[in-house]
């Protein structure tokens, strides 16, 4: 495995009170596997990310759990051993490129910058590698774009210098965060085609946060689904998808509008998401599920392998959840 | 049946010389009563401005815009033959509610623009109660901020707002864009049981393909200010005429690979 996080805990504390962001998550991925992470706002998947490259606030801590990367326990390296990991082993992208980027250094010298540093190589030389990689990324005439500035540059041409930009080390693992949330469908299609042709080309892992299971379907090979702090249900993408075991899973999936019964009304989850100061003793989605059982409301149920599952031989569809 | 609202010819640019955007160029389409009407495109497509001009935010430069037979504007200025009959929920509820208002206040606050009379009557206690109550809201939320409330619940303040004057015609313009799946949920149903429940005529503007199938009956598809296609909801996704259709459905990611041939 090239990333396992085991049993990991973070907390924020303010003003008296403890936001509990992350509770006993654990996952896995492996080489060249594109997993995609999935929950709403408020589920950790954004803090899962930060807290593997090692950038949470001052107000975090980490109460619990190891992040293992190539074996080495990252929340126990030195600032410095850190600092080396991040971008050069494991790349990043943000939800919004026009913020990623510098907005009065041109598109050629941040990613030659960037290049230079991690490559150990001549500046010229990493220019000239710059333009290559706007190229790899499929920008036309990239020595015209790597002279322009970002505002110069649409949305989508944006996080295309942004992918460049997280690919240019090379990594080994991509952490993406919802990187096609603020671009439009047609070129968000051709995002997700990009980093998926990238990983297969260089045999790179991507982790992919998101809140929209279409976009998992697309390109992840496996899921891991999030709430309010937890994984609630893992799997292969067509187990997950197919299957669905944990009602939280269903109902995120009954939410959507499908195309192929548009007259059936939406399925809405009652309630609302819970305070991640003051969480459920038991399940922490049983007060917004409809098949709760009194001992949801008492229990914590933990990760299992699904039983029935299609996957059952190999134990990958994990669901935490009592009503099986 | 008369269009509640028809336009046509109806064109807007932004700048002058060199400078010329055409932002909207010559669009032309009816919403009849009790119809949602969709309109989709990707940003910078116009579909906002084009919602803007209906509801008098904008001017159009060309064109002719009539509200149940009559112009809307006249090239000086907007006629709004009554106030509050036309209302607008925003994209974005974080921005779209004044933070130093209480919830009260901003749902009622539509009405100041109506006779004194009809204020009194629509502004009672028992009439905002019951609306908030229809929207998922509770009488205790009324005295709160904005920033107390979660994004989806911002959102059922604005449509308590929109609602408040009883409007014929509401605008949405992408009002589920900024919201969690779950959230988007809720608040597209309750959309369209307030359409069933009022009668409401809704112009929804979405970049979103699977939303404006599920909320509307006609839509049309806009392109770099034009519209390139009109037609039944079914129709358009059934059989695109135009190639820009074809990609934007074919874009849409789905759970189901097997319908791919839905959307091929």
């Amino acid at each position: 495995m090239l990333l396992t996080i085991k049993d990991l805990s973070v907390e924020f504390s303010s003003m008296q009170q403890t936001v509990k962001a992350l509770n006993h998550v654990s996952f896995s991925i492996d080489q060249g596997e594109i997993v995609g992470i999935v929950g709403e706002s408020g589920s950790g998947k954004s803090v899962t990310a930060l807290t593997i490259l090692g950038l949470l606030d001052n107000n975090a801590t980490i109460k619990n759990g190891e992040i293992l990367y190539k074996g080495r326990n990252v929340l126990q390296l030195h600032k410095k051993e850190q600092q080396s990991l991040r971008g050069k082993q494991i790349g990043m992208i943000f939800q919004e490129p026009m913020t990623a980027l510098h907005p009065t250094m041109r598109i050629g010298d941040q990613l030659a910058k960037v290049i230079h540093r991690h490559r150990e190589i001549a500046y010229k030389e990493a220019y000239r590698q710059a333009v290559l990689s706007l190229a790899e990324v499929k920008i036309n005439e990239p020595e015209l774009v790597a002279r322009k500035y970002p505002f110069e540059l649409s949305g989508g041409m944006r996080q295309r210098v942004v992918i460049a930009l997280a690919m240019s080390a090379p990594p080994d693992l991509l952490i993406a965060d919802e990187p096609t949330t603020a671009l439009d469908v047609t070129i968000q299609h051709e995002i997700l085609k990009l980093m998926k042709e990238l990983a297969e080309k260089r045999g790179t892992s991507i982790m992919l946060i998101t809140h929209d299971l279409g976009v998992v379907a697309e390109v992840c090979q496996r899921v891991v689904v999030m709430y309010a702090g937890e994984v609630v249900e893992t799997g292969t993408t067509d187990e997950v998808l197919a299957h669905p075991v944990h009602p939280y899973t269903r109902a995120l999936i009954g939410a959507l509008p499908d195309l192929a019964s548009p007259d059936q009304p939406l399925h809405a989850i009652p309630g609302e998401s819970p305070d991640l100061r003051n969480l459920p003793s038991g399940c922490v989605f049983a007060p917004r599920c409809d098949r709760a059982l009194p001992l949801c409301r008492e229990d914590h149920p933990v990760l299992e392998p699904v039983p029935g599952s299609r996957d059952a031989s190999t134990g990958t569809h994990q669901v935490a959840c009592w009503v099986r | 049946m008369e269009a509640l609202l028809q336009l046509s010819g109806v064109s807007k640019q932004y700048g002058k010389g060199s400078q010329l955007f055409h932002a909207v160029s010559d669009a032309a389409f009816s919403i009849y009563p009790g119809e949602t009407f969709g309109l989709i495109g990707e940003s910078g497509s116009g579909k906002s401005t084009l919602g803007k001009m209906v509801t008098g935010l904008e001017y159009p430069t060309s064109g002719s815009l009539l509200y149940q037979g009559s112009p809307l504007w006249n090239g000086k200025k907007f006629n709004r033959r009554k106030p509050g009959e036309m209302q607008i929920v925003f994209q974005d509820p974080q921005s779209s509610l004044d933070p130093r208002m209480k919830v009260q206040d901003i749902i009622l606050e539509p009405l100041w623009a109506l006779p004194a009379d009809e204020r009194r009557q629509k502004g009672s206690t028992e009439r905002l109660h019951a609306l908030i109550a229809r929207v998922g809201l509770k009488p205790e939320h009324l005295p709160r901020y904005p920033h107390e409330f979660s994004g989806g619940q911002r959102q059922r303040i604005a449509i308590a707002r929109a609602l408040i004057t009883d409007p014929t015609f509401v605008i949405l313009d992408e009002p589920t864009s900024a919201l969690d799946v779950s959230v988007q949920a809720h608040v597209l149903n309750l959309l369209k049981e307030l359409k069933r429940e009022r009668g409401l005529t809704y112009l929804f503007i979405s970049h979103n393909m699977a939303v404006i199938r599920y909320m509307c009956d006609r839509m049309a598809v806009m392109q770099k200010g034009r519209i390139v296609e009109t037609g039944t909801v079914e129709d358009i996704f059934k059989h695109p005429q135009e190639a820009y259709t074809k990609t934007l459905l074919s874009s849409l990611p789905s759970l189901h690979k097997e319908n791919a041939s839905l959307h091929a």
